[in-house]
């Protein structure tokens, strides 16, 4: 490591400009029009001065309230199911008795499809009365809403839920594979002859051992879930009512599609506001100590 | 430890490395100047308008034009690149190209409720000049159109501004064969104050459930998916009972107050709840073509729907040609009516329209006054493709012409159904349309979901005023157009001189 | 490793994790297979239920879409234009930042860090409005260049970490040493750093290749009809009047398989690539 003092900056300023540019214009944007009355429909500019009108219409124009509880729903639920099913799965992975690289090679596939087409992929499957896991549930007995799953406010949000879960629960349990199979052997043997059960194992060993990894990746998946637009697009657009309307999406609708700039604008702020303050107190509770 | 190489090893080594680097920078830089290069549509559209662009949407109208597009390069030599369109990917298209001043289509296929956003904002030409200098041409005839269709979708502020090439009314269709085992009356074919609307319900209702032939059938099926679809079918009924969206509009000087919370809208949402309640509960998900085609597949006792369905319905499916069960056993009857109320029948479709960002508008407009003459319409209907796939006329000339009416016997009564239509007073065309309409659908769907009607329609009052405020529409301050029955007619005697 | 204390017990063991793994993968890759089969199903046998794996398969959808180079053939080239230039136009600027991030000490390096990382988890949507309206102005909105530029705010960031992490495995001795043989800086990056780093630059540019490649939200909004991608032509088949289901599988799987087939080839390095190689795996 060599410790210098300007070197580096230069090596960063390329892409911090960039980057600085790239990011700091649509915030500029926001900031600028969040206070004017301005609809792309009727006029190529903005319009009057209306002070805080925007910011008092996100919460009384749009659905945010629906959104917001919505989004975060989809995200905690999301998270703690793959994170749990995901380890499960990683625990069974890294069993040394078990050939498991072909298993591992498939499993990862769903990860690397376009989450679009991962929502075209459930349109299908959830289809009432024709797709496959309609028909799945019907024969387990399951209640499937007559408005099919994705038609009724009580299970179209777990449906979209569902969707994510199927997508990213390979990538937890992949990653928490890397993480577990770096524990020592002799570690493992020595707790078995002093006669820890496996759930004590688990507590005591691989807990520990991954928390360093989860701790990241558990922060990088819920922001992605909180930032859900893709699979709402495509599942529901939504619907039904506000059920499965998520933060990105309403503000999708008031931006390109209502091309309310000023409403947008001001929502934009709103969302970042909330998305900072969820990452900067994630970074400060877990990984704050954390040397990169 | 500093790594080692041979002279000569590292001589060839950095050959190669050389020969891949400037082979893989030869391959970016092409990548990089095709990227730079391409700014626009990578399918070639000739510099010159010798080929122009049509947008079009997924109903009914595309499947047949499409099959006789290739006479209009025959007859003009203009070749014509079309793309179709879901309703709102079409919305979505034509309003980011407007929106960026962006050069799109040619010629696009417009909803009747967006001419006044798109005529206002520049959007679209005024076509009174070209028809003015088409007023010879016994292809344009604008004489032989219903003067009510023009009205309706294709006029705004004094000016024509597209040609309607599928103008619909809406009109009831009721399984004769099954009022008839359940011995039901038929509703008649003229709208009168006995066929109510509150009979329209009760009818509903008592087929709601019973089993004929084996099959449980629903009373009705309605649209209930938001943001859209829904407000086209309610408002319908609506505008039935009476209900209006404003003050003041479309004749005398405009007040966009909003009306929602009006007596007669409440009666209607109420009307429409009870028809939902007689229908299928996933109709509350139902868009236009699934409400529609839901009727041919058999279980549905009547519904009130748009004039394609008329026809569509044969199918067993949206275009398969295959026929449908229940191919003769339904009938067209009246709309239903509130007693000491006039009568509105809704009247929308679609109408080709001249976008102002065009390079090609002399050839757009030949393409526009083509496709809706009277003989290509006559030429849409006879193509058989798909069964019967096209009857959305909007002149005499085809609504009255023997050869039609034979293979669409409810012609006749499709003409008195767009006779007395006034598609402006149902879903008003002026600019913030789209924006109400939005708000509008997803009240609506509340409604079906069970929300207070008074209350949910109270609070589409003051969304409205919200946004009509916000966009200098409340107060109106701009100009009026006082947009009656006979400025039109007079506007249409102007054109054809 | 567990103790062999009844050998039976063992094999029962092993055989129903055995059972478990191949119905979890089985959870996992059965969706992709039914699209996949969708593309080349007859259409009437697209919601039959049980669903029927054997049927005659029909070209019908493939020359509907990818092979009809207006539908979404052309879609299928934009796509490969506009990951490729993302992927690579940022390699440069990411490999710079990645060896001032990897090499040098310096107070502010874990704010920046995580600044960069941040950007990854902001939501698209705040920057394509904006954009579309700058564009839009500019007269550029639908051009390649305009979405290579904007997908940099997601290329940028997650190259600088990877690339990072690979960095990082290179023994600073190395680079020492030849300081003391007399190499300037320049000279030091090109000769020493970058050809053991080559593995890592191209792996990193095959990452961001793919997210840019299955990137949705720029292109549905700041693309036009000619420069739209292959996950947008899916789009299109989901109309008002009902889905071509045949159509969405044949461009459902155009856009799936060459992510996959990627993520095949990179087996190693999967953990490295999908947590921006914060986590080495």
């Amino acid at each position: 490591m060599i410790t210098k003092k300007r070197t580096p900056w230069l090596f960063m300023a390329p892409s911090m400009l960039l980057l600085l540019g790239l990011v700091v214009y649509p915030l500029y944007f926001a900031w600028k029009n969040a206070f004017y009355y301005w609809n792309l429909t009727t006029s190529p500019k903005p319009l009057q001065f209306i002070g805080l009108e925007n910011f008092k219409n996100v919460f009384k124009l749009t659905p945010f309230k629906a959104s917001f509880v919505n989004t975060i729903a989809l995200s905690f639920s999301g998270i703690f199911i793959e994170f749990f099913i995901g380890f499960t799965i990683a625990l069974i992975l890294s069993r040394d008795y078990l050939k498991t690289r072909l298993f591992r090679a498939i499993i990862i596939l769903p990860t690397t499809i376009a989450p679009v087409v991962v929502g075209f992929l459930f349109l299908y499957l959830y289809f009432p009365n024709g797709g496959a896991f309609d028909w799945l549930l019907k024969i387990i007995k399951f209640p499937v809403p007559a408005e099919g799953l994705l038609g009724s406010s009580k299970t179209a949000l777990p449906s979209i839920v569902f969707a994510d879960i199927w997508q990213w629960t390979p990538f937890f349990a992949i990653v928490l594979y890397a993480a577990i199979i770096s524990v020592p052997i002799d570690l493992l043997e020595a707790s078995e002859v002093d006669g820890a059960s496996f759930f004590q194992q688990i507590r005591n060993i691989y807990i520990p051992v991954i928390k360093p990894v989860a701790s990241v990746i558990v922060m990088l998946q819920f922001m992605r879930l909180f930032n859900t637009f893709d699979l709402v697009y495509v599942l529901t657009k939504g619907g039904p009512q506000t059920s499965t309307r998520t933060l990105s999406y309403s503000l999708y609708v008031e931006g390109l599609n209502n091309y309310n700039i000023g409403l947008a604008s001001a929502f934009t702020i709103v969302m970042i506001t909330i998305v900072n303050v969820i990452i900067g107190i994630y970074v400060f509770i877990f990984l704050r100590k954390r040397e990169w | 430890m500093v790594l080692l190489q041979t002279g000569e090893e590292s001589a060839m080594k950095s050959k190669n490395r050389n020969v891949r680097a400037v082979a893989a920078s030869v391959a970016f830089s092409l990548i990089g100047a095709t990227s730079l290069g391409i700014s626009n549509a990578s399918l070639a559209i000739a510099a010159d308008c010798s080929t122009i662009k049509l947008a079009t949407v997924g109903d009914p109208y595309e499947y047949s034009l499409k099959e006789v597009l290739p006479d209009f390069t025959a007859q003009t030599g203009i070749k014509v690149v079309e793309e179709n369109l879901s309703y709102d990917a079409l919305q979505a298209r034509l309003s980011a190209a407007f929106v960026s001043k962006a050069p799109d289509f040619d010629v696009t296929t417009t909803d009747a409720m967006w001419i006044g956003q798109y005529y206002d904002n520049g959007w679209i030409d005024s076509l009174n000049t070209y028809a003015k200098a088409s007023a010879k041409d016994p292809e344009l005839n604008l004489k032989d159109f219903l003067p009510s269709v023009l009205h309706s979708i294709s006029t705004w502020r004094g000016n024509l501004v597209g040609l309607p090439v599928a103008p619909y009314a809406q009109g009831v269709m009721y399984r004769d064969d099954v009022f008839k085992k359940l011995g039901i009356a038929a509703p008649p074919t003229t709208s009168g104050d006995s066929w109510s609307w509150d009979k329209y319900v009760a009818t509903a209702q008592k087929i709601n459930g019973k089993v004929v032939n084996g099959k449980k059938m629903f009373g009705t099926v309605i649209v209930g998916q938001q943001p859209v679809p829904i407000v086209h079918m309610y408002t319908q009924l609506a505008a039935s009972k009476g209900a209006m969206w404003f003050k003041q509009f479309p004749t005398g000087t405009w007040d966009f107050t909003p009306t929602m919370n009006s007596a007669a809208n409440q009666s209607a949402a109420k009307a429409y709840v009870s028809l939902y309640k007689a229908a299928p509960k996933e109709s509350i998900n139902y868009n236009w073509f699934a409400a529609g085609m839901r009727f041919a597949k058999g279980d549905i006792g009547m519904m009130y729907w748009w004039s394609p369905y008329f026809y569509l319905v044969q199918n067993n499916d949206y275009m398969s040609g295959k026929p449908s069960s229940i191919v003769g056993n339904y009938k067209i009857a009246a709309l239903p009516k509130e007693p000491g109320v006039a009568q509105t029948t809704s009247i929308g479709g679609w109408q080709l329209t001249l976008p102002s960002t065009s390079a090609c508008k002399d050839n757009a407009w030949k393409l526009i006054k083509w496709a809706a003459s009277s003989a290509t319409q006559k030429k849409m209907a006879l193509v058989t493709k798909y069964g019967t796939q096209f009857s959305d006329f909007g002149r005499k000339s085809n609504l009255e012409d023997p050869a039609l009416v034979k293979i669409y016997p409810y012609l006749p009564q499709l003409e008195k159904m767009l006779a007395s239509g006034n598609g402006k007073n149902v879903r008003p065309p002026m600019p913030l349309y789209p924006a109400l309409e939005g708000v509008y659908g997803l009240q609506l769907n509340k409604i079906l979901g069970g929300a207070d009607i008074k209350k949910t329609l109270a609070d589409t009052n003051s969304i409205f005023s919200n946004l009509l405020g916000g966009n200098f529409y409340m107060p109106y301050k701009g100009k009026s157009y006082d947009d009656t029955f006979a400025n039109t007619t007079a506007l249409i005697d102007s054109l054809s001189q | 490793m567990v103790m062999v204390r009844d050998r039976r017990k063992f094999k029962i063991t092993k055989i129903s994790l055995y059972f478990s793994l191949t119905l979890i993968t089985a959870i996992f890759l059965l969706p992709i297979i039914m699209t996949m089969l969708l593309a080349f199903r007859p259409t009437d046998t697209n919601f039959i239920l049980p669903p029927h794996l054997f049927f005659k398969p029909t070209l019908d959808a493939a020359r509907n879409t990818i092979l009809n180079w207006g539908q979404n053939g052309h879609q299928i080239l934009s796509s490969l234009i506009i990951s490729t230039m993302a992927s690579f136009l940022n390699l440069p600027i990411s490999f710079l930042a990645a060896y001032g991030l990897s090499r040098y000490k310096f107070k502010a390096k874990n704010q920046i860090m995580m600044w960069y990382l941040s950007l990854l988890m902001a939501p698209s949507v705040v920057f394509v409005i904006p954009y579309f309206v700058l564009f839009s102005k500019l007269h550029i909105r639908g051009s390649f260049i305009s979405l290579i530029i904007v997908l940099q705010t997601i290329t940028v960031p997650f190259s600088i970490w990877l690339m990072k992490s690979f960095l990082d495995e290179i023994p600073v001795e190395l680079e020492e040493a030849a300081k003391i043989d007399g190499a300037n800086l320049f000279q030091l990056i090109y000769k020493i750093t970058l050809p053991l780093c080559a593995p890592g630059v191209i792996v990193t540019s095959m990452f961001s290749f793919v997210f840019a490649w299955n990137n949705v939200t720029f292109p549905l909004t700041l693309s036009n009809s000619g420069t739209s991608t292959i996950p947008i032509g899916t789009l299109g088949y989901f109309t008002t009047s009902g889905a071509n289901w045949n159509n969405i599988g044949m461009t459902a799987a155009s856009a799936i398989i060459p992510p996959m087939f990627i993520f095949l080839i990179l087996d190693r390095f999967v953990v490295r690539g999908l947590t921006f190689g914060a986590i080495k795996g």
